[in-house]
């Protein structure tokens, strides 16, 4: 329940204060959780060159951040399973509101804005019946409205399309419970989908791998702006076996399954993107060492090896990748080099 | 300066004779499959002999199988990972209840599908293996109702199909993936460097240690304000600890022959071992009941920690010796 109090100073806040933006806060192009030499954690913000826009503590290791449309405003996450997300002011470094997961819920590390920035949309875990769960936030004073189904196993990745609020879940398939760490429960009857949701949480479609990619845990998402989604998957089956870790959704048709082999990959891949005016997609691997560079086919046109790459986002010249030991590249080229462990994703803003 | 040169010699790989992976196959891989081939075939002989869930024979000759899996349990790539086949002998952990709900299914139904064990890799994986077979002999909730001439039925062709599989898994390893594994190098598909290879066998060991501490004990450890002893691993046969001892003896053989160039080492590792396995020893908690219990909690946590020090002391030492590369990203798995 909003009171007359606090919606009276959210008012004043919109109209009376002036509003502080994006380009206050160094007008970064993208965001990346990262790990200082000292052990501590912070967020950054990171022009197109490179360069640190801003740097704030973060309490713990934190995994992915999502980015307020017009206020620059971002909200971290703990790496999984953690409970807690802070929504931090990324011109002042000031936390503007904790986040907590319900009892017995964990975050998943990702979360999505709707189209107006007014609610927050978070994959968690209902661990003590297995059950994955979208919250849903109100943005005006960070607390939770609600929550809906995810429609699966371990839900990772959330994506808005852009212009629209409909949603994109990725259920990866895999159970998981805080008292057995990161132990997968359930590999053998595991089943990954991807589900797209209306701001309101109604079901719109749903799609399953087939049974003999079951063990293909669906766990990224990128999206074009046209709609298209492509998704990256973690193979928990023998690496001999491992399949393509690419796959293509249009919404209202049925996913299709890339081609490029996973080589090299070690059946795992971290990020995706869509870049190239939206005519290529990288993945990264960390384990691997390797991104590979595909075409919306997901058909392999090149990959090459940098260690320990995991962060991917669209550049005007093409990619940008991040890695744990501090590079900053741009398609191939290393840009930037900092005494910092960037972690798994980096996030471009953007304000479709 | 001292300090420096040994950490500068232990960062870089040494050179790791070929022959340790040709050693794991022969002293480590292989006798742990054939061993489970010739205790399953044992147990489903005993079965066809008399399939009366409480015959002692059958029950002896399911904890020597059990055994011969457990032992045998860390090494989840290659031929036991072809066709789902580890998960068809061992669907555990089942968080959700399976195993009981499939077999529940089955008797209740008298599902023809039990009537011989190649129909019956169609069922329900929950329904397959040594889980599975411990409900049919352990508990009575699942059997108390069932026809005994379908129930003896269900025991023969969940023995046979066990046997199968651990068959096939050995078959595998002889006819194939002995080759593939030792002839690392550029024409190898799946190890394209003996490195790889290598790296592939310290990963089970690591993977295994990381189970016994996370599933196997954590699992009914819980957390302290939920304990959770109904989670403990197959403890309707009271095996729990049993099972955690097994794979730590097991653990310790491949640190032993994967530290084979590196004695001082395998020393060192295998010192941990023997602490964690004396703690094991003295515990008092086949089926970790006492994780309820405040001070019999606490002797099931050290338990827990000795073997978490095990995987850190195995990666901060072997693991730069064998060239494993242990990146931010690469390690956080998500």
């Amino acid at each position: 329940m909003t009171t007359r109090r606090a919606l009276l100073k959210s008012l004043a806040a919109a109209t009376i204060m002036p509003r502080s933006t994006w380009a206050q806060a160094g007008s970064p192009a993208y965001l990346a959780a990262a790990q200082t030499p000292t052990g501590t954690y912070v967020l950054c913000g990171l022009s197109y060159a490179g360069a640190i826009t801003f740097q704030i503590p973060l309490p713990g290791r934190g995994h992915a951040a999502a980015a307020h449309p017009d206020r620059p405003e971002a909200v971290a996450f703990a790496r999984r399973p953690g409970t807690y997300a802070i929504v931090v002011d990324c011109t002042s470094g000031s936390i503007i509101a904790r986040l907590t997961a319900p009892a017995d819920h964990h975050f998943y590390g990702h979360g999505a804005f709707s189209q107006d920035g007014s609610r927050l949309y978070t994959p968690e875990n209902a661990y003590e019946e297995g059950r994955g769960v979208i919250g849903v936030w109100d943005t005006a004073t960070y607390r939770r409205i609600g929550e809906f189904q995810s429609g699966g196993i371990g839900p990772h990745d959330i994506l808005r399309i852009p212009q629209s609020d409909t949603f994109i879940v990725a259920n990866g398939g895999i159970d998981t419970h805080p008292d057995s760490g990161r132990t997968k429960l359930n590999l053998p009857t595991m089943r990954p989908n991807l589900c797209r949701f209306d701001a309101d949480g109604a079901a719109q479609e749903q799609y399953e791998l087939s049974r003999d990619v079951h063990l293909n845990s669906i766990r990224h998402l990128a999206i074009r702006a046209d709609g298209l989604c492509a998704f990256a998957m973690q193979w928990q089956g023998d690496l001999g076996q491992a399949p393509t870790l690419v796959g293509m959704y249009k919404p209202g048709a049925q996913p299709v399954l890339g081609t490029a082999p996973s080589d090299h990959m070690q059946g795992y891949a971290g990020s995706i993107t869509f870049a190239g005016d939206g005519q290529q997609i990288a993945i990264t691997s960390p384990r691997g060492s390797r991104a590979q560079i595909m075409d919306t086919q997901g058909a392999l046109i090149d990959d090459f090896e940098a260690p320990d790459i995991c962060g991917a986002a669209a550049h005007p010249d093409g990619f940008c990748f991040t890695t744990g030991t501090g590079a900053i590249l741009v398609n191939t080229t290393q840009i930037a080099r900092v005494p910092l462990q960037w972690d798994n994703h980096l996030v471009a803003l953007s304000t479709a | 300066m001292r300090h420096l040169i040994t950490l500068l010699f232990l960062a870089t790989p040494i050179a790791v004779s070929a022959n340790v992976v040709e050693t794991a196959i022969d002293t480590h891989i292989l006798p742990r499959f054939a061993q489970l081939s010739d205790t399953s075939d044992t147990l489903a002989s005993a079965a066809m002999d008399d399939c009366t869930i409480t015959n002692p024979q059958l029950r002896t000759t399911y904890g020597q199988a059990f055994d011969a899996w457990i032992s045998a349990s860390h090494l989840r790539f290659g031929p036991s990972e072809t066709d789902g086949r580890a998960f068809a002998l061992a669907f555990w952990p089942d968080a959700r209840g399976k195993t009981p709900k499939a077999l529940s299914a089955l008797i209740a139904t008298r599902d023809p599908i039990a009537q011989s064990a190649d129909a019956y890799d169609e069922v329900s994986i929950s329904a397959r293996g040594f889980y599975a077979l411990e409900y049919l002999l352990f508990d009575d909730n699942v059997t108390k109702d069932a026809d005994p001439e379908y129930l003896c039925t269900l025991v023969q062709t969940i023995t046979a199909d066990i046997a199968q599989t651990a068959h096939d898994i050995e078959q595998d390893w002889r006819d194939n993936y002995i080759d593939v594994l030792t002839s690392a190098g550029p024409g190898n598909l799946r190890y394209q460097s003996s490195d790889e290879a290598t790296q592939e066998v310290y990963k089970a060991l690591l993977t295994g240690l990381q189970f016994t501490a996370d599933t196997r004990l954590g699992r009914p450890l819980g957390s302290f304000d939920r304990p959770r002893p109904k989670r403990a691993e197959a403890r309707r046969s009271m095996r729990s600890l049993h099972h955690v001892m097994l794979s730590l003896q097991s653990l310790r053989a491949l640190t032993a022959i994967l530290a084979t160039d590196a004695p001082h080492i395998a020393n060192n590792l295998d010192v941990f071992y023997a602490t964690a396995l004396d703690v094991a020893q003295t515990l008092d908690e086949p089926v970790f009941a006492g994780v309820a219990d405040p001070s019999a909690r606490l002797k099931i946590e050290i338990l827990q920690q000795a073997i978490q020090r095990i995987h850190e002391e195995t990666t901060l030492q072997l693991g730069p010796v064998l060239g494993v590369a242990v990146g931010f990203n690469a390690l956080d798995g998500d």
